[in-house]
């Protein structure tokens, strides 16, 4: 280091230090988590765990909801063949195979799975509703339908933030199939009426379903890269 | 026509039939697809039952269309899953989707078609069981020995990528039992097993079912032979342990129970309670405090009575040895005469009644100083009483001689008014007689004596004092001495007016008139015409209460000195009785009458001066 390369040096340096003082005040805040990395994995997997945990209980829920249902209302009397085609949320083109579910990418799997909670709000709303205001309100069907509402509301607020962590640039999108059930809920025919009861319980026991199993892939993916 | 016709069809058709029956060929019957599994979520597999056959050969055709979709389509695969099945490859298997399928039965005669059935591939999952069950006994060195079990989830299942999700659970139970021991694992492969019986050989046996679905069937058993060595070394000791406690418990509960005070004042002593002789607890509770202090010895403790009941008979002030050896035995006469009952040896002489050590202890510290102070100016006063008994009160006569030296000090000094004029207004009337004669007494001039009893140290004291051969270290020495053994007179400390019992002065005597208010004593001289000579030497008549100040010290303590020579109990008894008749005996001996009133508190001593109590004093003046 002679004395005439210490002016250039110097100089180097300030304009270093200048520039990276502009660019760091220039450069919005980091996110949390950026994707991959060891810190947020961390978090990412409790938050995945705990989202894990609530979707196994909302399908376990609702399949006893909907055994109750039918051992009670509509057994053996065919019902079934009129829920074909029923659920509201038929029109997402949601996978129906491990293949299918393994081409889909990460971030439209998220999107998908908040899509179909953020569909359930409202039927699981009228559904408790609806219910209470019965006659003799099985309170069997109605203890699990509220609680059914409160914990897909967890679900999805779980969601949104595990969305955030993985996809922070993901905007945000509302739309989701409507459910347009409710009259069908509150028609005076009883075989109507239950006919319609039962395409609900029997579409909300097949997403939980799928939910289910569409976190549980995505924690394997994302969390135990694919390594569970 | 018609109904030749119709019957013409009739015969036609059961000519069939019979024709048909007569060949044993019938349309199958209707089959029935019973059950439809899933083993992985990939793959699921349909069983129909058929129906009869109708005895000829018949196909079977399984149809299907799936939700949404209006083709029909075919089973792929009639081999895979056996006969009567219908197997669905990953191609043709979607989940959360409804399968409404029927199976054609198809013979010769014709065909039948089963019920429709709609399945989800989402609720008829099954897993196969799981595989290679491995079941080993270990015996680490330092830990306990266990049961080691170690299985592998069935092939085809994908568990890697989370689409499938397997719970395990496992049974196990010696050979010969009824009863299985069951243990869910989760989703863990392998498994402890801790307690077991050794010497036994066991089954295992282990299952799977996934997160929502059918279990599995059970896995082949495995049996395992438990070593005889596979001991539960813990529950041995514990046992061991949980015996050797019990047995120590009897132990300590059977000695608690034998020496059960014993042990429980050993641990918990009792707690002292406070030592004031004479104290009955009851009396205070009762609330008599009259009672109370009179039980202690303290009697008219406060004084109830005037003034002027306080009157001394007298009072001999015997300035000669010989007046006061007479004096000390006339003031003894008496006190012994009339109080046989007080000679009593008991250390307990009832100087302590009011003298107990809680009571005096905390105020005798400063009197003890007295007797150091008190030989030193013993001897400078003495030269000087003389000069200061003009400072009487005229009422007063000075009486020269020997005062019977009393020593204030010991533990006895809060009892005794002592030479504090701060602490005698609350106290007893004997105080103000005190008051009256630090008033009427100089300096050191007081012959006037007080006292009808003086203490053996007192006597002792002054009969050193009087001799003045002895030297003063002896003094001290008897006197100390007498203070430790007894440790409860309080004698008057008081300045001897002139050298002990040297001086040939002649017997004073000053009776009491009376005393103030203002504790001053009005002396008047006494008339000796009656009783003559009271003090005698060696004659143990004179049963007077005499005692002869010597002197006067700190301007408020009166030194009485008294005939340190009697000892003769008896002596004292038959002078007491054989004591010349006078105004002044017989109201001495009034005065001592009521001493056997007084309680044994108030005792009377052997030899010479007596300690005089001053409750007894105040009392014998009701």
């Amino acid at each position: 280091m002679n004395i005439k390369g210490s002016p250039w040096k110097a100089g180097s340096l300030l304009l270093l230090l200048v520039s990276n003082l502009l660019l760091c005040q220039s450069v919005a805040p980091l996110p949390i988590c950026p994707g991959g990395a060891a810190r947020c994995q961390v978090t990412l997997r409790d938050l995945f765990d705990r989202a894990v945990v609530l979707s196994h209980y909302i399908h376990n829920l609702s399949s006893e909801m909907f055994s109750e249902f039918d051992k009670r209302y509509t057994h053996g009397r065919g019902f079934i063949t009129k829920a074909i085609n029923s659920c509201h949320t038929s029109s997402l083109a949601t996978p129906e195979d491990k293949e299918q579910a393994q081409q889909i990418n990460q971030k439209d799997f998220l999107s998908l799975i908040v899509s179909i909670l953020r569909s359930w709000n409202e039927p699981l709303y009228h559904l408790v509703t609806e219910v209470r205001g019965m006659q003799e309100a099985p309170e069997a069907i109605l203890s699990k339908a509220v609680e059914i509402e409160e914990q897909t509301k967890r679900l999805l607020e779980g969601m949104e933030l595990i969305v955030s962590q993985v996809h922070p640039e993901t905007k945000e999108n509302e739309i989701y199939p409507v459910w347009s059930g409710l009259s069908s809920l509150q028609m005076a025919d009883e075989e109507s009426r239950l006919s319609a009861y039962y395409n609900l319980l029997h579409c909300l026991r097949r997403d939980s379903h799928k939910i289910d199993n569409y976190l549980k892939l995505l924690k394997c993916r994302i969390i135990h890269n694919n390594n569970c | 026509m018609k109904e030749n016709v119709a019957s013409a069809t009739v015969f036609t058709l059961l000519l069939f039939l019979n024709t048909c029956l007569l060949n044993g060929q019938l349309p199958p019957g209707k089959p029935e697809i019973f059950k439809c599994r899933s083993p992985n979520k990939e793959t699921f597999t349909c069983w129909w039952k058929p129906g009869t056959d109708g005895g000829l050969p018949t196909n079977y055709s399984l149809t299907y269309h799936r939700e949404g979709e209006t083709l029909m389509h075919e089973c792929p695969d009639y081999i895979t899953g056996g006969p009567n099945s219908c197997h669905f490859g990953k191609q043709y298997t979607s989940m959360w989707r409804t399968y409404i399928m029927m199976v054609n039965a198809t013979n010769q005669m014709g065909s039948s078609f089963s019920d429709e059935l709609y399945v989800d591939v989402t609720y008829i999952v099954q897993p196969d069981p799981p595989l290679e069950l491995a079941v080993e006994v270990k015996q680490p060195e330092d830990r306990k020995p266990y049961l080691w079990i170690k299985w592998s989830p069935p092939t085809l299942i994908d568990l890697k990528t989370g689409w499938f999700t397997l719970l395990y659970e496992i049974r196990l139970k010696p050979e010969k039992a009824a009863e299985w021991e069951i243990h869910f694992a989760g989703q863990q492969t392998e498994f402890k097993i801790l307690s077991l019986h050794p010497g036994q050989k066991y089954l295992v046996q282990v299952r799977c079912k996934p997160d929502h679905g059918y279990w599995s069937a059970w896995s082949p058993a495995t049996f395992i032979q438990i070593p005889s060595d596979f001991t539960m070394n813990d529950t041995t000791v514990w046992i061991s342990v949980a015996v050797l406690s019990a047995v120590i418990c009897l132990i300590i509960v059977w000695a608690v129970a034998l020496k059960g005070y014993s042990m429980v004042t050993c641990i918990f002593p009792p707690v002292p309670g406070p030592k004031i002789k004479g104290f009955d607890a009851h009396l205070l509770e009762k609330g008599k405090s009259e009672e109370l202090l009179s039980a202690l010895g303290c009697q008219d403790f406060p004084p109830t009575s005037d003034y002027e009941d306080l009157l001394v008979e007298y009072l001999e002030v015997d300035d000669s040895e010989d007046q006061h050896l007479m004096s000390v035995h006339s003031k003894e006469h008496p006190s012994q005469g009339m109080k046989p009952t007080y000679l009593d040896p008991d250390t307990d002489s009832g100087r302590g009644s009011c003298d107990s050590p809680s009571l005096l202890s905390e105020k005798c510290e400063e009197p003890q100083t007295n007797p150091s102070t008190f030989y030193d100016p013993e001897v400078i006063e003495k030269p000087e009483n003389p000069e200061t008994t003009h400072t009487w009160d005229p009422q007063c006569i000075s009486m020269e001689g020997k005062i019977p030296y009393f020593h204030a000090g010991g533990s006895k000094c809060s009892t005794w008014p002592l030479p504090q004029p701060s602490q005698h207004n609350p106290r007893s009337s004997y105080h103000n007689i005190t008051d009256v004669c630090e008033l009427a007494v100089g300096p050191a001039g007081a012959p006037a004596t007080l006292l009808d009893e003086a203490g053996k140290d007192a006597l002792k004291s002054s009969q050193t004092i009087k001799s003045g051969e002895e030297g003063k270290a002896t003094q001290q020495r008897e006197v100390e001495s007498f203070h430790s053994e007894t440790d409860q007179d309080t004698p008057w400390l008081l300045p001897q007016e002139k050298t002990p019992f040297g001086s040939a002065k002649p017997l004073d005597y000053v009776e009491i008139h009376k005393v103030n208010k203002d504790g001053a004593l009005s002396l008047l001289p006494k008339q000796r015409e009656n009783s003559g000579q009271p003090k005698k030497p060696g004659t143990p008549e004179n049963n007077k209460e005499q005692a002869k100040v010597s002197g006067v010290m700190d301007n408020n303590i009166l030194v009485l000195v008294s005939d340190p020579h009697a000892k003769n109990m008896a002596c004292f008894e038959e002078s007491a009785k054989e004591g010349p008749p006078s105004l002044e005996q017989n109201q001495a001996e009034k005065a001592l009458a009521n001493f056997p009133a007084t309680p044994s508190k108030c005792r009377l001593q052997l030899g010479g001066l007596d300690y005089l109590d001053p409750a007894c004093f105040t009392h014998s003046f009701h």
